[in-house]
């Protein structure tokens, strides 16, 4: 980008909520949860991206989000298979390139293609087509709604399951206590080492900084990806009312780290200034209740606080 | 054979209750089946559930289309003709309905043919469990009790045996005992007769697929943003509702809405689209000026 | 290389199959390798860079992806050709029933190889039978010359505005596709006219057309409509393939009705094939008649949608009929003997004696010794079992092999 460039970017920046696009670009009426996180987030990034968008889905919670004979959408939405989105975004950039090029498409006519898949189908089944699309420098935006498991399905563990969290499959007994006993896939790393163009991570609670990275991206080319975490009371056991209180303790305790890699460095746009424990985040979720009853488990939150802090000491100043 | 229909919403266990219902037939020596409808819906939309009770084999599977016996643990359902609670009722199916309101005022304002049977067992589930809407166990218990046949003994051996499979404490079990009980007392038995059905059967009208054009027969969907067709204000039980001379106009409740039910109107006040509003009140808890109240759907007739 | 007018080359199946997608005016080629596919795609590859065809070749990350993006692709509006074989297609299998569904207008070539486990190479048809029931239209070729044809020929089927769907067009591995023969290459301006470049006939992603596709679809009733739908769509090929059949064969000289019948005039013993093989049917036929024995040949060309009623008809009278699988399906037998049944089983003249074979798996030789003990078993009451072409040869060398292995009549399982 040049200087000129960067500098409009920074005039026409999102400061506050009354900024933000005012036209839903998502209609209710879907089927997903009440108090979703993660659809608050795509409809924060739907807002910046517009209805000139071919939506390409993983199965997954949100494949609800269109039911025969209903779209929430403007733009247009192609239902694909689990590890199929990120492929089939590869067809439709390709198609409607060829088309410009060769058969005289207006381009007015062009779409800005976009995956949108849960976390199960990003870190486990469609890594590796994920990983070959930002490797042939796919023109395209992944948005990954990270609820921490196979959400879908009723909640099993994914390679997004953190250290500690019960799913369905990763059950805490008394040989197992911590439930899930490795720490999630570092996503945002592996994504990192492909070296793409644009890299976020994003909150559903902090739609200025939200806004603001789809806002870059949109207008940049090449693999653009986000990892947001989405706050799902359904699985992660919360009462729905408190979606952004916990999506903010992510934050604020450090456990999720909010940032951006461009030009090869990474970037974090919100710093919790003191990182509270993080079982402030963890209490309050029945994922993590088997970690404070009917004992403490001192020895997990420990290495769960650990995890963190090691994460922060890297960028210490 | 005697049939059971159960109604209620995702997250309030009503798939648990057809399961008690089930188990407890099969203590007292009855063959008996269970089985929830999952619809697309996550939690919050409308769901039901089935049980069949029977002396001999269970040659039925699938949705019970006329119920001997309905019980309804939500009553905002009734007012949703999308969840069709009552469909495939007669006057000789006995209704079960969770409300404070009396039996004849139900009747009445629902349009029912027939005297429901009516407890507040939400209001029992709050003593007990301090969970008014988590209705496996005393849903469970006012089926068993209004069809008869079973005792006492094999409800509370069969919630023993299916709330022991969830992650409950000792004393969470026993208070679910103990509202089990309660509610059991508190309606009457009706001892039902097992029916027959021998009404024949009459052939299907089948119809010979024409071939319509290849866009006609894939599902596409051109009307866009057509999903706010569908209402899911009726999946709400409690509401958000903006005391305006307390709003600042700051917009977070707009901002924070994962539905985008929220919209700030031209003197930059919010206005909520209750046809869509899911009741997540995530509204109410992120108002900074603490704006917005909660209010319970229930006793919306009044 | 310039192209003149119908000019004949010596080209293998593979090369004539990279032909038919540069002659069809293709746009768009994702693609993935496997042997013995490789060629077709590499061939394919040059031609785009070279500037030959205009459009964009992408190389994949593995078949279910590369299905996905042609369906995909052609959802948005491009004339689509991939290929692939074997461990490929069941690789693809999600994506290949997943775009089917899509109803979307693609050509891909299978080049047959059998499937592991044992893994292996050469051909055998489990793979592109296990696409059997995914909705996907498939014609299979005997020779090079067929492949380009039929390649043409799948495009106007696919595109047709009354299907809209993938249509497939299988050839062996090794047998065609590295088995270089005379190939007419028929004039490009020609084949404009046969298949004019691609228009869309239904609607495509673009901004002005936005739309839901594939939306998931709830309830059992709904869910039927689609499904009954896709196979009307796909019985109505019948009819297609005769007038695109037709077409072809005034302008370019060659006609393929969905079977060919050889020799099946008088023939008193008829063997039932498909694909490279059919050629050594016909060879034994050849043979047999010399001897006085009236043989004939039934070649299988449109196998979905299967022509039940073309195929009763020609079986009619027919008194002895083996039908040769090359194929397997455990625990059952052959895949496409049963197809057979249905399709003489309502005929009054329907054939005496029904015989299934399975031969030729994983590339088997069929000689001509295997086409004699498959007639005197026609002449027997050839029963329910079928009968597996494996003689003592077979035996004899593997028995040779499991030697070195290590087996001995001492073996241990313990
Ligand atoms: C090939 C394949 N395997 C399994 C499934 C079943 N399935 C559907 S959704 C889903 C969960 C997906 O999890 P995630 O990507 O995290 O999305 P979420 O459901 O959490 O929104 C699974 C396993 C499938 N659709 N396809
Ligand atoms: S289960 Fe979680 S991620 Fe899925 S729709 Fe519900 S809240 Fe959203
Ligand atoms: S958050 Fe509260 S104060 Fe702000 S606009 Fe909404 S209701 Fe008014
Ligand atoms: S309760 Fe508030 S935040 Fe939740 S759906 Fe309704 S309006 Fe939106
Ligand atoms: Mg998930």
């Amino acid at each position: 980008m040049t200087a000129s460039i960067l500098d409009s970017v920074e005039e026409s920046k999102y400061k506050k909520v009354t900024d933000l696009n005012p036209q839903e670009e998502i209609a209710p009426g879907s089927a997903l949860c009440a108090g979703c996180g993660g659809l608050e987030g795509m409809r924060l990034a739907m807002k910046v991206l517009g209805e000139d968008t071919l939506i390409c889905n993983a199965a997954g919670c949100f494949t609800l989000i269109s039911v025969y004979p209903f779209t929430p959408l403007k733009g247009s939405w192609l239902y694909t298979s689990m590890s199929g989105p990120v492929p089939a975004a590869q067809g439709a950039r390709d198609a409607l390139d060829i088309r410009m090029a060769k058969h005289g498409l207006d381009q007015k006519e062009n779409m800005q293609v976009m995956v949108v898949a849960g976390d199960g189908a990003t870190y486990d089944m469609g890594l590796s087509p994920t990983s070959a699309a930002i490797h042939r420098n796919l023109d395209f935006i992944y948005f990954c709604y990270d609820n921490e498991a196979y959400g879908n399905t009723g909640f099993q563990q994914s390679g997004s399951s953190p250290l500690g969290s019960y799913t369905m499959t990763s059950p805490s007994t008394l040989d197992h206590p911590a439930g899930s006993e490795r720490s999630k896939k570092d996503l945002f790393g592996i994504w990192m080492a492909h070296n793409p163009p644009y890299l976020a991570t994003v909150s559903p609670r902090e739609p200025i900084d939200l806004s603001n990275k789809f806002k870059k991206a949109k207008d940049m080319k090449g693999p653009r990806l986000f990892i947001c975490l989405s706050p799902c009371p359904t699985g992660w056991g919360f009462d729905p009312k408190e979606t952004h209180l916990i999506a903010k303790l992510a934050v604020d305790t450090g456990i999720f780290p909010i940032k951006e890699f461009v030009n090869g460095k990474v970037i974090h746009t919100k710093r919790p200034r003191k990182r509270l424990p993080v079982e402030k985040y963890l209490e309050r979720q029945k994922r993590f209740k088997h970690l404070f009853e009917p004992e403490r488990r001192d020895d997990i939150i420990a290495q769960i606080q650990n995890n963190v802090d090691t994460y922060w000491e890297q960028y210490d100043e | 054979m005697l049939r059971i229909r159960l109604h209620g919403r995702g997250g309030q266990g009503i798939k648990t209750a057809s399961q008690i219902l089930g188990t407890a037939a099969h203590l007292a020596g009855f063959q008996a089946q269970d089985f929830p409808l999952y619809g697309a819906e996550r939690r919050g939309a409308p769901i039901t559930a089935y049980a069949r009770v029977s002396k001999n084999i269970v040659l039925e599977r699938g949705a019970i289309a006329q119920p001997d016996i309905l019980l309804i643990g939500d009553e905002t359902l009734l007012s949703d003709p999308l969840a069709s609670v009552t469909e495939g009722t007669e006057s000789s199916t006995l209704i079960f309905i969770n409300s404070r309101h009396p039996s004849p005022d139900l009747k009445k304002h629902y349009q029912l043919e027939s005297l429901p049977v009516q407890l507040d067992i939400s209001g029992l589930c709050q003593k007990y469990i301090q969970k008014p809407m988590i209705l496996s166990t005393a849903l469970a218990a006012v089926g068993v009790r209004l069809m008869g046949h079973i005792g006492l003994h094999h409800l509370l051996k069969a919630i023993r045996d299916e709330l022991g499979q969830e992650r409950l404490s000792a004393d969470q079990l026993a208070n679910n005992l103990k509202l089990a009980e309660e509610a059991f007392q508190k309606v009457p038995s009706f001892d039902l007769e097992f029916r027959k059905f021998d009404d024949g059967f009459s052939a299907s009208h089948l119809v010979v697929l024409e071939r319509r054009p290849p866009v006609d027969s894939v599902p596409v969907i051109f009307a866009t943003g057509n999903m706010a067709l569908r209402k899911t204000g009726n999946w709400r039980t409690h509401r958000p509702v903006i005391h305006y001379e307390e709003c600042n106009g700051c917009a977070i409740c707009y901002a924070r809405c994962p539905e985008g039910d929220i919209r700030m109107d031209a003197n930059e006040k919010p206005v909520i689209d209750y046809d869509h509003c899911k009741g997540c009140l995530i509204c109410a808890t992120e108002c900074p000026k603490h704006a917005i109240e909660i209010i319970r759907e229930v006793a919306s007739w009044n | 290389m310039e192209l003149t007018k119908n000019k004949q080359m010596m080209l293998t199946g593979n090369k004539a199959a990279a032909w038919g997608a540069r002659l069809a005016g293709v746009d768009y080629v994702p693609a993935f390798p496997i042997t013995p596919q490789t060629e077709i795609v590499e061939t394919l590859s040059q031609w785009f860079a070279d500037g030959h065809m205009n459009g964009k070749f992408t190389n994949m990350d593995s078949e279910h992806s590369m299905f996905m993006a042609a369906g995909a692709a052609a959802a948005t509006g491009v004339r689509v050709f991939t290929a692939s074989s074997s461990q490929g297609i069941l690789y693809g299998l999600e994506a290949l029933q997943t775009i089917a569904g899509w109803r979307v207008p693609l050509v891909l070539v299978n080049v047959s190889r059998a499937l592991a486990t044992p893994i292996t190479l050469e051909p055998d048809h489990n793979d592109v039978l296990s696409l059997r029931d995914t909705g996907i239209l498939q014609l299979h070729a005997e020779t090079c010359q067929e492949v380009l044809d039929y390649i043409l020929m799948a495009y106007r089927i696919a595109e047709d505005p009354e299907v809209c769907l993938p249509v497939l067009v299988n050839l062996d591995g090794f047998y065609l596709s590295f088995t270089r023969e005379p190939v007419i290459l028929p004039d490009e301006a020609e084949v404009r006219k046969f298949l004019p470049l691609f228009k869309p006939s239904q609607p495509v992603f673009q901004a002005s057309q936005p739309m839901a596709r594939a939306s998931a679809v709830f309830g059992g009733g709904n869910y039927s409509y689609f499904k009954i739908q896709h196979h009307l769509a796909a019985q109505n090929v019948l009819t297609i393939y005769k007038k695109v059949a037709q077409e072809f064969g005034e302008r370019f000289g060659r006609f393929y009705d969905a079977v060919e019948r050889y020799r099946l005039d008088d023939a008193e013993y008829v063997f039932v094939m498909s694909n490279s093989f059919a050629t050594k049917g016909k060879a034994a036929v050849q043979h047999l008649r010399k001897n006085g024995i009236k043989a004939g040949l039934l070649k299988l060309s449109l196998l979905r949608p299967f022509p039940s009623e073309i195929i009763g008809e020609a079986l009619d009278h027919r008194s002895k009929v083996a039908v040769i699988d090359q194929n397997l399906a455990p625990g059952m037998g052959g895949i496409i003997y049963p197809e057979i049944l249905k399709a003489v089983y309502r005929r009054e003249d329907r054939p005496e004696h029904l015989l299934s074979v399975i031969g030729g798996l994983g590339g088997r030789d069929i000689q001509e010794g295997d086409f004699i003990s498959i007639l005197q078993r026609l002449d027997q009451d050839p029963g329910d079992d079928p009968l597996f072409l494996f003689d003592e040869k077979d035996l004899k060398q593997f028995d040779q092999l499991r030697q070195i292995a290590g087996f001995s009549r001492e073996a241990r399982v313990s």
